[in-house]
Formats: structure tokens, sequence, C-alpha cells
């Protein structure tokens, strides 16, 4: 057992403690661990556990754009997608939702893979172009199908987590859920990235004929990658569905789309991380800063997200995640006075003078 | 039985005629050097080769199996693998990780012999080309002609029958020419079985490796032979040189 406690030990301080930005990841780990500590309103849990979903759904958005380099501007197809099945195959055949949301990513799967197939033979912006229709077209087909969709009042009244539960502790344990389910998620996405099969999006990213003649099939991987990303949105749109008990509409719109982007932007595109934590600063800023703290009407929101873009990419082009590690990474190396830079020097040089 | 057989390939661009009923052969252990003025079609040769192009009429052969038709990755599967004139590098990727894309197709990870992991065999392909010190660099801060090198590397991953190099030395200088001749040449004593194809302007380079020289000229074959006897070859003379006033 202390063998075991030991090996878990030295595995953690040299894959964690050592490395600045896990260190840091783990630390906010921890943090919205203990978050619940503080006793907060139940609004406040289910926001939060409505971030995590989010999170999910940008570190997908982000391994297919990011890393595969296949620009999806629709990528609330699968969000919606997911809500929808888990909600039909609840309410109409009364599955529980421990089978309904691993069906609907089965759904999702099998639709990025039919999706996939024609789409894929496009690039670039004409990839966004068609990838955004998708979502539309089935906007379409759910208006067109309403005695079973409920057209545009959507599913309600869906299954609850932990229905067994007393009400208030309902949110406690579904915001442990989604925080367990982000973390596993998280690490699965992070591990593909950094995988052989990670590489081999990246160089589908860099130079798709550099790797066509390295004997690669790159149709097999685009697809693998719209794959993963597809099963991983549709389970942040289920799980999301489940807990504000609808699917609706508004999950298969433009504005659900542009989300992840947003939020991967913000993060670091390309990072896997950046977008789990941006995903926190964005649900914080919407949902807490911007209506609580100082109350804005809803549309006000998009401009100051669009300010903040645009602030960002001139001061932080890289991503808030990606400048925070390599400052850190920077602290790191320079302990050395000659190699911390010139504004350190120029602060000793202060010093010298005084 | 040759390796690779071409015959009367022919591809037009619109009015153009940039390959002009070719047929040539590559035997197994054999360099071959196509030479030609610039704009003469080699590359485009090349391309209708690893099926980059689909050629018009014609058919290569690649162990009398006809690959014309085929996508460029199952080419490279069956075993003629390329380099590009203009380097393309995977800039994102460490070096390493450039070949490490090639080791994933179905043939590299097959060639990787047994007990050996992928990133053992990626050093072992960097170390035939010289290329281990600047493992972990990004591609992206890597030189040209250490790029040119990384290439051939990345082509050797799939442990090819047929190697295709299109201009290796193109923008290299005399030490580095000469580092990437003397590595062909032992990527050639290696695997004796494997047959080698360059394009190149540098004739000094080429033929002090290559066996047998093919010249093509406006899309056209116009002499074929041993070194010297081309660089005797008056169409040839006349080809780079102009004709005699």
């Amino acid at each position: 057992m202390s063998t075991y406690f030991r090996r878990f030990y030295s595995s953690f301080t040299s894959h964690v403690v050592d490395i600045p930005p896990r260190l840091l990841a783990f630390l906010l780990f921890l943090l919205l661990l203990t978050f619940p500590v503080t006793k907060p309103k139940f609004t406040h849990l289910l926001l939060l556990a409505l971030a995590n979903t989010g999170a999910i759904f940008a570190a997908s958005w982000d391994l297919l754009v990011g890393r595969c380099g296949q620009m999806s501007m629709g990528h609330a197809l699968f969000f919606g997608m997911g809500a929808y099945s888990t909600g039909m195959l609840s309410i109409y055949l009364h599955w529980p939702i421990w089978v309904t949301i691993p069906l609907s990513m089965v759904v999702s799967v099998l639709l990025a893979l039919a999706v996939g197939f024609p789409c894929l033979r496009v690039k670039g912006p004409y990839l966004a172009l068609v990838t955004m229709s998708f979502p539309l077209i089935t906007t379409g087909v759910i208006f067109y199908f309403k005695d079973i969709t409920m057209g545009e009042r959507g599913l309600s009244g869906l299954d609850r987590f932990f229905p067994f539960l007393p009400y208030e502790q309902q949110y406690l344990a579904q915001y442990y859920f989604t925080l367990l389910l982000l973390l596993a998620s998280g690490i699965i996405l992070y591990k593909i990235a950094n995988s052989h099969t990670g590489i081999v999006f990246i160089s589908i990213l860099d130079d798709d004929v550099a790797s066509k003649a390295s004997g690669i099939n790159i149709t097999k991987y685009k697809l693998m990658a719209f794959a993963i990303s597809a099963g991983f949105a549709s389970m942040a749109g289920a799980v999301n569905a489940h807990m504000i008990n609808s699917a609706n509409i508004g999950m298969l719109s433009l504005t659900t789309s542009f989300l992840p982007i947003i939020i991967t932007f913000w993060g670091g595109i390309g990072t896997i991380y950046g977008p789990i934590a941006a995903a926190y600063i964005l649900q914080i800023l919407d949902r807490y800063v911007l209506t609580d703290v100082v109350p804005l009407e809803t549309h006000w929101h998009m401009m100051i997200y669009i300010v903040l873009i645009i602030v960002l990419i001139i001061k932080w082009p890289r991503g808030l995640a990606r400048y925070t590690t390599d400052e850190l990474e920077d602290l790191e190396e320079a302990r050395d006075i000659d190699e911390r830079g010139p504004r350190i020097w120029k602060k000793y040089k202060k010093k010298e003078k005084k | 039985m040759h390796l690779l057989e071409v015959e009367n390939l022919t591809k037009r661009f619109g009015g153009l005629t940039a390959v002009n009923n070719i047929s040539f052969h590559v035997d197994e252990s054999e360099i071959v050097g196509i030479i030609g003025p610039n704009g003469a079609g080699k590359t485009t040769l090349f391309n209708l080769i690893s099926g980059f192009l689909k050629p018009d009429s014609g058919i290569v052969k690649l162990r009398d199996e006809n690959i014309i038709g085929l996508a460029p990755y199952k080419i490279v599967n069956k075993g003629i693998a390329r380099t590009f004139q203009v380097v393309r590098p995977f800039r994102h990727l460490p070096v390493i990780a450039n070949v490490l894309v090639a080791l994933k197709s179905p043939r590299g990870s097959k060639k990787i012999e047994w007990l050996k992991t992928p990133i053992r065999k990626a050093v072992d392909m960097l170390e035939d080309v010289g290329l281990t010190e600047l493992m972990l660099e990004p591609a992206e801060n890597v030189g040209h002609g250490d790029l040119k090198r990384l290439e051939m590397a990345r082509a050797l991953a799939t442990e090819p029958d047929l190697l295709m190099l299109d201009e290796p030395f193109g923008g290299l200088n005399p030490l580095e020419t000469d580092f990437l001749m003397k590595s062909i040449q032992r990527i050639h004593l290696d695997h004796p079985t494997r047959g080698i194809v360059i394009v190149e302007h540098k004739l000094y380079a080429l033929m002090k490796i290559v066996k047998r020289v093919i010249v093509i000229h406006e899309g056209k074959k116009i002499a074929e032979g041993k070194p010297e006897e081309i660089a005797k070859n008056k169409k040839v003379i006349e080809v780079y040189m102009g004709k005699a006033m």
C-alpha cells in the first residue's frame, strides 16, 4: 500500500508539481473542488456547472480546429443534437439518464461521420460556411416535425440528475458530477491531442499535401477528429439539457456555434486547457459580473465580448493560457538576473542608483 | 520485371503539353537522374508518378502493378516516397515529430522493427541524415539545408522501395551538398534493393552519384544513358548551352 502511495506521489511530483502550467491547472481544480465550502447560492452552483459543460464544448471545438485545422462554424449541431436526442429518448421512451447520454453521444458521432464525409472535401473558409449551414438545416427539420420536437418551444421537463436527493443537494451533486466529467474529458482530449494521432492532426493543420506525401490518409484522420469532437460536444449538450431541464432551439443557434470560438480565442487556440479556463471567465462574466454586479441588458454582452476579443488579440494574440504559461515558464527559468530580460534589468539598475 | 515502369505518359495543361509521351524504367538498386532545363516538365513527371496529378494518358507500373489513379497516400503505402522541390515541413511540429507523422502511416508503422518504439525508429531515421542534434527544435526554426534533409528522413521513414528526390541539392551550399551526396550514397548502400530517382539542376553533384541519366526538354525525353555519354551528347549540350553560331 505504501509503495503504491509513494509511486503515486513521485509520479505526481514529476508530472504535476514540476511543470508550472500543470500545477496551476491542478490548483484551479482544487479551488473549484472546494468552492462549495463557501455555501454558495444554488444559482451560482448551476452557473459553474454550466461553465463545466461549456468548457467541455469549447475544448472539443479546440481539438477539431486548433489541432486538426478543420474550421467548424457549426459546432452547435452536435451540442444541439446531443440535447435533442437525449431529450427525446428520455421523454418518449422514459430511458434513464445514464443510458440516454451515451446514446446521444453515439448518435452525434454517427451524424458527424455522415456530415463530415461530404464536408471535409472542402477546405478553409468554404468548410466554415458548409459546417455553418448544418445547424440551420437541423433547425428547419425540427420546425418541420413540430409534433415530436415541440418546434420553437423545445422539449421541456427532462429528467434531472440525482432526483433522489433533496432539492438543494441536487445542484451540489450535479456540480461535482460535471466537474469530474470535465476533468475526465479534459484529460482525454489533452492526451489525444498530444498522442501520436495528435501529431498527425497537427501535420494536417500545417500542410495537408505533405501529410499525404507521408502516406497519411488525411480523410480518415479528419473524420476521426470530427467524430471525437462531436462526441464530446454532444456529451456537453446532453448534460447541459438535463441540467436546465430542456432542449430548445437556442442550442442549435448561431450564438451557440460562436460560443466555443469566442472561448477558444480567449483561452488560446490549440492548447485544449486554454478554452477550459476561458469558459469559466466567460461564464462568470456573462452570468455574474454583467448581470449581478453590473446589470446590463443582454445585447450589450456581445458588444463587450467583441471589445474584449479585440483587446486580447492585440495584447495577447496567442491567448490567455499561453501567455500565462509562458510567463510562468519564464519565471521558472530566469533565476539568474542576466536571463531575466530588460524589465528586470531596469529595476536592478534603479536600485543601484538609489 | 522493372521496379518502376513509365509508359507513354502524357499530361496537358490547356494548350501546354507539360509531359509528352515519356517512357522510362527504373530497376531495383539503381540510381537514376532526371535532368533538364527549367520548365522541362520534371516536377510534373514527379507529380504524375506520385499521384498528385492525374495523367491524360499513359501507364505507371510499380512491380507490374498499375498505380495510375490511386490517391497519393496509397501510392506512398505501396512503396514510392517522394520529397518536394520547395520544402514542406510541418512547421508547428518539432523535427522528430515530422518523422513520426510518416511512421503513423500504414506502411511506416508496419516497417517498424520488432521491439522498437516509433520514437526510437524516428531517431534512427534522423541519424541517417545527420539531424539528431536538431531533434527537438520546432521545424520553423530550422534552416533550409536541414529541412531538405528532414524531407528526406520523412520520406525514408516509410522504407520505400523507390525513393524520388525532387531537387535535393536545391539551395544548398557546397558543404551541405557534399554531405547530402554522401548520405544518399550511404542510404543506397544500406538498402541495396531500393531504387532512387533524382531530379536535379546541379549536374556536378548529380553526375557523381547516378548510374543512368534521362534528359527531358519541353516535355520530351531527348536522351538517356550513362553520365559520361550524356555529357558528350550533342543534343543535350544544345539544350543547355544553345546552338553553335
